[in-house]
This record gives structure tokens, sequence and C-alpha cells, in this order.
């Protein structure tokens, strides 16, 4: 018993000492790279925190963003468990934004009943849009991570052709001269209610992804649902010899996958942190990539999605406030690149050096 | 020809291997292995999956380095580090897996790796011309993409000619080959080897290949050359019992007769079960035929039956069927034609998992490829066999599942740190007490056990046998799939032979003996 206490603890002081220096090292770099472009990274420090939590207001809105980034790497972490690559977030949040936006212009009903439908359309939109990919491999043997990408662009084609006509998602009232191709906005009683609280103003749909967070990852560690998606994921015969489909349990998978970035579209569409209530052109803004990215730095711990989905939406909307620090914004993008890796290089290496340590372990005991 | 140092008179052998000996681990690959090619004749290297033959071809042709022993050619010792090397020293190699690229066309493939100026029509000449001289005709323009098996090993073998090597490998040449396409195969050989004096290794696990084309022949077992004899002054029963007779460890404690010859051990507890003869039969294909992914036939017309309570042994050279038969059962390769019944009734196998709930118990040869899911904890290993069992409308009852793995932790010995161990931090042989433990806790009425002692050190093998001994004990039909002789006879109470696909011989295990069932094995018919 108290070997084990002891060993917990030192792998504690492992994980902490990893962590510690490969973030020394991600912060050391990203300063270095501020200080060629000529900033100074103090000011650029400041001007991130003002500008995603610190500044009056702004916290609020990096929820909004952070909000569908944790949707789309929750469903990311569905498929994973099932062994598929999906990478195709961004297109298939496209599409489920698309199908909630016709949803809200071609709906009349109730508030709170048209919400929800519009939020249903983006969820199967999206799910659609994965379950392309996933018949594909699963009757033609396509690898998904292809045909995922792939429908990425060909979701932004479909959407683009989509605002430029009215019968589709244009806006109506914007005749042939408009150039600006934008859907209808979202009438105010189907967008989602958003909370004050001092001062920062944010959508309900924050508290709910929270829920729907602690939901799956229950449910992928203690249903029936959760254990045939691994044995799938990992083992394939084995799941055949014990009559778990394949082809069943990874169509579900995609579809739960997708459909969660579909959702994370319609959230975007219906919480108005995005483009005003209106489709428009690029509406994804790679909210898709990054999810990906969360969901890569959360591994398989469902709850580690809510820090990292906020860390990543500080990035962004602190990027912001870097003009006045005389900076191209974009380099938050390279900082991001450097949380990712300073975030995943410690699981790696303590994973090696973990199962080193057991094997050696098992070895020596029989 | 130096002449010197060859104590046999005439010219030194093509090759001499002495003493070469390659450690993977504490795993002896190859120990000490003497052998000797000449000219002028086809060598048979004889031995099962994992006897060490690949090992020592690929040590003649430099992929693996030995650790220690010497290798000369033409009697002059050499160090071969690299494929390259050992094609200087004019040593060619034909693989078991082709190393052919399917887009390049036949005669680029023959070019692959060649240096120089790429000439397209000198290549084509000599395709053309190597193929007329040795009976190996393949059009040089089409994709080898588009040629069936049996000719792109045409292009390997053409690949390989063309270098001119003095001394030919072939590694298990027709195990994708039909019976004709390895008919032409030989004519050819033997073309190489009488008019151009070269020397030809043959690897193969194939007793009748080894008995028509070869002049000598060379048994391996456990990294071991075991014997060595002309070919025309052997048989096959003699050379099937040097690949598969191991030395006897199962009996030892089992039946406490220590050294005792094999083939006179066991009748009294064949005697003891005879009473059982009359119990249902709880196993029953009906002329299963089933295929492999090329299309090659695996299973052909196959009729067996089990009944509740008996040990039937499988007996038979590795390579003959028996994946087939344990994938069939499991449900992992589609059954083509025929029936499997259990228990007097149709399982249909094309559901997924219908075997399973049949009461088809499977220890596979490979519990990593079907048997276990090694990244899950060990409980969640066991619940496979009844996941709704330990849930309540779809949520998994965590703490009846690790109640349940605690009592089989204790009951079948399995060694690890708890219910919610990795499975990949068990040893082996707790590997496979975890198979046999979810397996048998599903009260099957079949167990189907292939090759379920191999790898494990002495004691699992005991724990194994008495286990699946218990298992018959307490009704269960059991099938078990083994090349090893010696756990067929020391366990089952009926043999039967599976050669090529089919069952050729069966027999009570009071009526069979080693010569008999080695011969069987070796595909003459009783």
């Amino acid at each position: 018993m108290n070997e084990s206490v002891l060993s917990r603890r030192s792998q504690w002081a492992e994980a902490v000492t990893l962590y510690v220096l490969c973030g020394l090292g991600a912060l050391v770099i990203s300063g270095l790279l501020v200080t060629v472009v000529g900033a100074s990274w103090s000011d650029v420090w400041n001007a991130l925190v003002d500008g995603s939590v610190r500044k009056p207001g702004r916290w609020g809105g990096t929820i909004g963003v952070a909000t569908p980034l944790a949707l789309v790497a929750l469903g990311t972490m569905v498929s994973n468990r099932a062994g598929l690559v999906n990478i195709g977030q961004e297109g298939q949040l496209l599409i489920g934004a698309a199908f909630a936006a016709y949803a809200g212009a071609n709906m009349v009903g109730p508030g709170p009943v048209a919400l929800l439908v519009v939020l249903t359309s983006g969820a199967l939109g999206g799910a659609l849009w994965a379950g392309i990919a996933g018949g594909l491999r699963y009757w033609r043997k396509v690898p998904e991570v292809l045909s995922t990408l792939l429908l990425v662009s060909l979701a932004a084609n479909v959407v683009g052709y989509g605002l430029k006509n009215s019968w589709l998602l244009l806006e109506r009232g914007a005749g042939l001269g408009n150039r600006n191709s934008v859907s209808e906005q979202l009438a105010p009683d189907t967008r989602i209610p958003h909370w004050s609280l001092w001062g920062n103003d944010f959508a309900m749909s924050a508290v709910a992804v929270v829920l729907l967070i602690f939901l799956v990852s229950w449910m992928l560690n203690h249903t029936l649902w959760g254990y045939r998606l691994s044995v799938v994921g990992q083992n394939q015969r084995v799941a055949r010899r014990f009559g778990i489909g394949e082809t069943a349990e990874g169509m579900k998978s995609m579809f739960i996958s997708g459909g969660m970035s579909g959702l994370a579209g319609g959230v975007m569409l219906a919480s108005g942190d995005f483009a005003n209530y209106r489709l428009v052109a690029g509406f994804s803004v790679s909210i898709g990539w990054v999810g990906l990215l969360v969901a890569l730095v959360a591994g398989q711990r469902a709850l580690a999605i809510i820090p990292v989905a906020f860390v990543f939406a500080s990035l962004r909307t602190g990027s912001g406030f870097l003009a006045s620090t005389g900076i191209e914004r974009r380099v938050t993008d390279v900082v991001q690149g450097l949380i990712v890796l300073a975030l995943l290089i410690p699981p790696a290496i303590m994973f090696i050096r973990q199962r080193r340590r057991a094997l050696s372990a098992s070895r020596s005991r029989v | 020809m130096s002449g010197g140092g060859s104590a046999s008179a005439g010219p030194p052998p093509a090759v001499e291997v002495s003493g070469l000996t390659k450690n993977y681990g504490a795993v002896a690959a190859c120990d000490a292995v003497n052998l000797q090619l000449h000219r002028g004749e086809i060598h048979g290297i004889l031995g099962e999956n994992g006897a060490g033959k690949s090992t020592l071809m690929k040590m003649l042709i430099g992929l693996v380095v030995p650790d220690a022993g010497r290798i000369s050619i033409d009697g002059a010792s050499v160090r071969i580090m690299s494929p390259l090397e050992a094609a200087q020293l004019g040593i060619g190699m034909v693989h078991q897996h082709f190393s052919l690229i399917e887009a390049l066309t036949v005669w680029e493939n023959v070019a692959l790796g060649d240096r120089g100026k790429l000439s397209r029509s000198a290549t084509r000449a000599s395709v053309a011309e190597l193929g007329e001289q040795y009976g190996l005709r393949v059009d040089p323009d089409v994709p080898v993409g588009d040629l069936p098996v049996g000719l792109r090993q045409r292009v390997e073998i053409l690949k390989c000619l063309r270098r001119q090597p003095e001394i030919l490998i072939f590694d298990e040449p027709t195990s994708v080959l039909t019976p004709e396409e390895s008919e032409d195969l030989f004519a050819s050989l033997r073309q190489v080897v009488n008019q151009e004096d070269r020397a030809v290794a043959l690897v193969s696990h194939k007793l009748t290949e080894i008995l028509s084309v070869t002049d000598r022949v060379t048994i391996m077992r456990n990294g071991q050359v075991v014997n060595g004899y002309q070919t025309d002054e052997v048989g096959a029963a003699a050379l099937a019992q040097d690949m598969v007779g191991r030395e006897v460890r199962l009996r030892s404690t089992a039946l406490g007769n220590l050294g005792g010859s094999p083939s006179e051990a066991g009748e009294p507890e064949a005697e003891g079960r005879s009473e059982e003869i009359s119990a249902p039969t709880v196993l029953e294909l009906r002329g299963l035929e089933v295929r492999g992914p090329e299309g090659v036939v695996e299973l052909d017309d196959f009729m067996l039956s089990v009944r509740a309570g008996e040990i039937v042994g499988v007996a038979g050279v590795e390579g003959n069927g028996q994946k087939a038969l344990v994938d069939a059962l499991s449900g992992l390769q589609p059954v083509i034609r025929g029936e499997v019944l259990v228990d007097g009734e149709v399982v249909e196998m094309k559901r997924l998992g219908a075997s399973h709930e049949a009461g088809v118990a499977i220890i596979p040869e490979d519990r990593h490829d079907s048997g276990l899911v090694m990244e899950m904890s060990l409980a969640e290993n066991l619940m496979l066999a009844d996941p709704e069992g330990f849930s309540h409308r779809g949520v998994i009852d965590r703490g009846r599942l690790d109640a349940l793995t605690e009592e089989l932790i204790e009951r079948f010995g399995i060694m690890c740190t708890g219910p919610h161990a990795p499975l990949w931090t068990l040893s082996g042989g707790n590997q496979q007490r975890a198979v046999l433990a979810r397996e048998m806790t599903s009260n099957p009425k079949v167990l189907v056990a292939s090759q379920p002692t191999r790898g494990l050190d002495v004691g699992a093998i005991e724990y194994m046998a008495g286990q699946l001994r218990q298992a018959a004990d307490d009704g269960v039909g059991v099938l078990l799939i083994s090349s090893e002789l010696d756990e067929i006879f020391e366990l089952a109470d009926r043999i039967v032979v599976i050669f090529r696909g089919q069952i050729t011989g069966e027999m009570t295990r009071a009526t069979a003996t080693r010569e008999k069932v080695g011969r069987l094995m070796g595909g003459d018919l009783l």
C-alpha cells in the first residue's frame, strides 16, 4: 500500500516537473520570438491578458469562443475512442451552422421551439457531413483522415454557394445588387439567452456545454456504449468475436462527432458571439481546427477540455488587443502551437517512462 | 578454389556455416547452427514456424548480423553486413513476401536496385532472355499489380536471377502458389542447379515439397539443427517427427512418469474416457469451406465433430488450415459453405458474435491479435464475455465487475496488481490465464484451444494442460489444435490430422501412434 502511495507521489512530482519545464520552454521561445519581432514581451503579455480576461467584459467574450471549441473537442474525443481520425470538424461545423441558419430563416413558431430546431438542425448537418466520411470508410474503405479533411473544402464551397442564392441561405431582402453574402439574421427570440455576470455577458450555451462534457465523460467511462467504443477502437478482431460491430459503433461515433461540431456551428450562430446572428462567408473562423488542437491536448480526459478550451479561447480574444503593441496578431498562432507542444510532450514522456517501469516491475514480479 | 583448409576432398562447399548464433533477448533464434550448401544441389531446410529457418537465411543475406559463428563462401571466410555485400558475394534471395512495387511494370521492377544508367531495351531483353532460358516467361510491360501471385513470384525470381547469383535462397516460395505453379517453379529450379552448377537453399515447412524437390535436407527446431539427411534416404514420417518432436515437458509432472517415450504414454487415461463415447455431440462441422484473403482455399469440405467431455486433438504441420479453422469458429473469417452446429443447432456464423453466443469459447493462437485488448484493464477484458451481464440499463456495474474479477484472479491464479491493472502489465502466462478465465466463465459448450501453450514457460504449460483436462471433465467439448505432437498425445482422447485444409485421418488415442500421425501429417493417406 505504502509503496503505491509513494510511487503516486513521485509520479505527481514527475508530471509537475515536466509540465513546468515544457511550459517554461514554450514561454522562453515565445518571448524570444516577440523580442526578435521588436516588441516588448511584457507588453504583449499584458495585451493578451487584457484582451482575454482582464478588461471589463472580456472574459464573457472568451467564454463565447471557448464554448464551440469545447464542443468540437468533445466530439473529436468520441470519434477518437472508436479509433477514427476525424479531422474535418471545420467543415462539419460550417455545414452545421448553415443548416442552423436555414432552419432559423425558415422556421415559424414560438421562440424556444424555434431555437431548439435551429440547434438540432446544426447538429444534424454536422452529423450528416461526418456521416459521409464514415460511410465512405466503412463501405468503400476510404480512409476517414482523407475524406473528412477533403470534405472541409467542399463544405466551404457548398456554403458559399448557399450564401449566393436566396432560395438557400442568402438574405432575402438583399436583392441582386447585394454583394454581401450574408444570411438572414436570426429572429431575436430564436437566439440563445445571455447572462450578465459582473459586467460580463455570455450565452447560456456555455453552461449547457459544461454539463454536456460531464455527461459524455461519465458515459464514456461508465456505460456499455463507451465500453464498446473503446473495444472497437483498440482491437477490432476481439470486438468482432464478441459481437461488437465496428461499422455500427464507428458510424455512431462519427455521427456524434460530426453532430457535436455541427452543434458548435449552431451555437456560434445562435449565441451571436461570432457574426451577429448571421451566417457569413468564412463563418467557421478556424474554430474547428483549434477545437481539434484542444482535443489533442486534452487527450482522453474529457474534463480537461474545459480549461484547455478556455486557454485557447483566451489566446484568440486576447490577440485582438495586440495591435497596440505593434505586433502582428497572428503571433498568437505560433504561441498556440508552442502551448500545444508544451502540453503534449510531458504526457508522451510520462507514458514512455511509466510503461517502461511497469514492464520491468511485472518482469521482476513473475 | 583455394584448395586449403577443407577436410573433405574436392572443392569446398559453396556455403559453409558453422556455429552461427543469433539471440533475440533471452531467445536463441539460431543456436550454433552448422550447415553446408553444395553446388549442384537443392538443399531443403525444414522446420516449423519459428524454428529459426528464416533467421538463418537472413544472416546469409546480410539482413541480420550474427552474434557468433562463421560463414565461408567457397572456402573463404566472410562477414556479411548488408544485402549489398551478400549480392557481391553472389548470394541472392527470393523472399517469402514479395518486394515488388505494384504500380511499376515487370521490367521496371526487375531493374530496381540497378546502378548507373537505366536501359529500358536492355532490361526488357534480359527479362525475355531469362524467361526463355528458365521457362519463366512474363510480359515485361505489364504492371506488376495486374499479375496473379504466381507470376509475381516469377518476377521476383527473375529479378534475383538477373544478377547471376551463385547461391540462391528461396524462402517459403510456394506459400502463395497453386500446385501447378509450384511445379513450374521447381522445374526451373532444377535447371538452375543442374545446368549451371549453382547452389540452392529451399526453406520450407512443407514436407511433400522438401521430399520431392531437394537433394539433401536439414531439419531445424527451436533454433537448432536437429538432423540432416540425403533426401532419397528418408521418409515423410521421420521428417515430421524431427520437425515437431519436442522434448516432453508436459507429461513429466502431469502424468508423473518422467522420461518415458511419448508413444507409450497415456493409455490409462484414454481408457478412462472411453465410457463417454455416448455423450452428445456439442460441436459439429459439416463440409466447411473457408478461403483466405487471396481466395486460396484454406478449409475444404471440412468435417469434424466433438462430443461433450472429450478432447479432440487436431494434429498437423502448421499452415494446413489450422488458423482458418480457428478464425472461422471465432467468426473472424467467413464460412463460404457448410454448417457449424453447436449442441445440435446450426449457428448463423454470418452474424457478429454468433459463435460466442452459441457457447464456443476460444483460446486463440495469438492472444494479442484476437484474444485480449492490451490497453484495457483486466476487469474490462474479463467483461467482454458478457458486457450486458455487468450492466444495468447500459450502465456498467463496476462494483460487481471488480468483485468477479477479484474472484477470477483468485481462482485462476492471475498475478497482477488488481482488477484495474492494464493487461499489458501482465506476463504472457498471466495474460493467457486471463483469456482462459474469461472464456471459462461464460460456461461454454465447446472450448477451442489453438496452440494454447505456445511461448509459455513450463509451469504455465502444466497449468494450461490441467485446465483443458478440467474443462473436459466438466463436460465441455474441447478442440485442441496444436503443432506439438506431445501435447496432442498427452491430452487428446481422439486425434484427427489436418492436411491441406482437410481431415485426412482420425483415430482414438489408444490406436494412435506417432508414426501413423506423423505420416498423415506429411500427406500420406491411411
